[in-house]
């Protein structure tokens, strides 16, 4: 099959000049987005990359690499990635706590995005319904807004559910 | 007829092992022993009968991350089971795990078990976890339980899947959400 | 004289943040530019730089060419673009977006109404016509080099060009022409 090669699309287009000028023109992004990282890196209780660093032992507290193994070879099986966000601007720590850890309050720890005050984390589930909160520095509970609120929560403290087809 | 009893007494100590779940390691170390007992018993009851027993388990470790007292935590543990078992009669001797999970939540958001059996009866041969949680879903968020009912045994009827049915969610809580707010639908 | 890559990374490797911060400073902005285009908001773009230094520094003793830092650093941006896209049907973070961050620095009138139609153009291309789009003319990749990034073959490459062209020419033809 025949195309009109790039260069021919290229020369003495000024459409395509103009467009490209503009999309070439700067973006400022936040300029503590390396702080936030560094800061990631050294709460990971992980300082140095090793060398030869299999992928489990190349992982971040934090679930930071959990994205990274999913849908390699390690990921298990019939399993679907999720990922949980939450505002939780004056917050300095939060995790999330439900089915899926035991409900352990320090298993699953969410990390701050590039957008400031929100923070994300990926799950691997299987698929089914989970009942979970978030912990916002250890001692606030809060439900995900973002899903349907648990009509099963019996201790007082409200709950969302997460459903995994 | 000597040599039969021990033989007797070791079936039926054998019979009596295979009700009992596995002591839950996670109940000892994280409830009271007495409440790690008491969970423990029920765990039992749930297996015993064939029922699943994670959900109570998940369910006590809620309620002692919580800071629920152990009354409260058996409580409702045994509500839990109490709603599995009456999942169970609504879906069938043959439910899944996640379906009575799912079926037990559906009963405590105010479902009725007929609409548990519509949907058993309209959607054999595939789980009923999804429709059954996105039915749940859709009450608990506002919408009334009849019209929920009809919407979800609508796709179940068209034999549509999962993902259809938590696309059916998602429009029904963006209309809820600009009912809400007073926006037109 | 700044250090090479090879050298940052090396130092990073030794335990060094600072040189990893010098790597980043390297290449946040331009990668970031790309991020910013792909995803189409300033937010996302910047959760897509941060989970990719992260992602970098933790793999970083996999970089086999250190000297190249920056190349595999970029595959990994547009691996994590790609990922953050595909999750907007969860409808959390993407509607599919217009940008919402334009930069203006005082241009005219007519100025922003052209970035702002470049932008939406943009945005209503098919995401892998834009991809090819965005590192063939805004990042200056060869073919082969596009080739080594997405993991596609050098004539898809061209063809998703071609496409992202005709696409842009049709939805900007007016405007441009005014």
């Amino acid at each position: 099959m025949s195309m009109t090669p790039d260069t021919g699309l290229e020369r003495d287009d000024d459409l395509l000049h103009r467009v490209v000028t503009e999309l070439r023109r700067p973006v400022a992004l936040d300029p503590a987005l390396d702080t936030r990282v560094l800061d990631v890196i050294r709460s990971g209780g992980q300082r140095r990359p090793g060398r030869s660093m299999p992928l489990a032992g190349a992982a971040l507290a934090a679930g930071v690499l959990l994205a990274l193994l999913v849908g390699k070879a390690g990921a298990p099986a019939g399993t679907r990635e999720v990922r949980l966000r939450l505002s939780a601007p004056s917050s300095s720590y939060v995790s999330v706590v439900g089915d899926f850890n035991d409900w352990n309050p320090a298993g699953t720890p969410l990390r701050p995005t590039g957008n400031p005050g929100v923070w994300t984390v990926e799950l691997r589930l299987k698929p089914g319904r989970y009942h979970y909160a978030f912990l916002l520095d250890g001692r606030r509970w809060i439900r995900d807004p973002a899903e349907p609120p648990n009509a099963e929560s019996d201790f007082g403290t409200p709950t969302s559910v997460l459903t995994v087809s | 007829m000597r040599p039969i009893r021990p033989i007797a007494v070791l079936m039926l100590l054998l019979l009596q092992a295979s009700v009992l779940a596995a002591q839950d390691r996670r109940l000892g170390e994280r409830l009271d022993p007495g409440t790690a007992a008491a969970v423990q018993r029920l765990v039992d009851s749930a297996h015993a009968t064939g029922l699943p027993t994670e959900p109570l388990v998940q369910k006590a470790l809620e309620g002692k991350t919580m800071g629920a007292s152990a009354e409260r935590i058996q409580e409702a543990v045994g509500a839990l089971l109490d709603r599995l078992v009456h999942a169970r009669d609504a879906l069938g001797p043959d439910a899944g795990q996640a379906e009575l999970t799912a079926g037990a939540s559906a009963l405590r958001a105010g479902l009725a078990p007929a609409s548990l059996r519509q949907l058993h009866a309209l959607r054999t041969g595939s789980s009923l976890a999804v429709p059954i949680s996105v039915l749940t879903d859709l009450v608990v968020q506002g919408l009334p339980p009849d019209e929920a009912t009809r919407e979800v045994l609508d796709l179940a009827r068209n034999g549509r899947s999962d993902d259809e049915f938590v696309a059916l969610r998602r429009r029904m809580e963006e209309r809820l959400r600009t009912t809400d707010s007073g926006a037109p639908p | 004289m700044s250090d090479s890559d090879a050298a940052l990374v090396a130092r990073t490797l030794g335990g060094d943040l600072e040189a990893f911060a010098a790597l980043m400073a390297r290449y946040r902005d331009s990668f970031g530019l790309y991020a910013f285009h792909m995803l189409g908001n300033r937010e996302d773009a910047q959760e897509a730089m941060q989970d990719s230094f992260v992602r970098a520094f933790g793999a970083l003793g996999k970089c086999r060419d250190p000297e190249r830092f920056g190349a595999w650093l970029f595959r990994i941006v547009v691996n994590r673009c790609r990922t953050m896209r595909r999750r907007s049907h969860r409808g959390r973070n993407f509607g599919w977006p217009l940008p919402r961050d334009v930069p203006a620095r005082g241009d005219a009138a007519d100025g922003l109404e052209w970035r702002e139609e470049i932008n939406r153009a943009l945005a209503r291309l098919r995401p892998h016509y834009r991809e090819a789009f965005l590192l063939r003319y805004v990042r200056g990749l060869e073919y082969d080099e596009m080739a080594h990034v997405t993991g596609a073959n050098e004539p898809a490459l061209r063809m998703r060009v071609k496409r992202a062209l005709d696409h842009l020419r049709e939805l900007l033809r007016d405007v441009h022409d005014t």
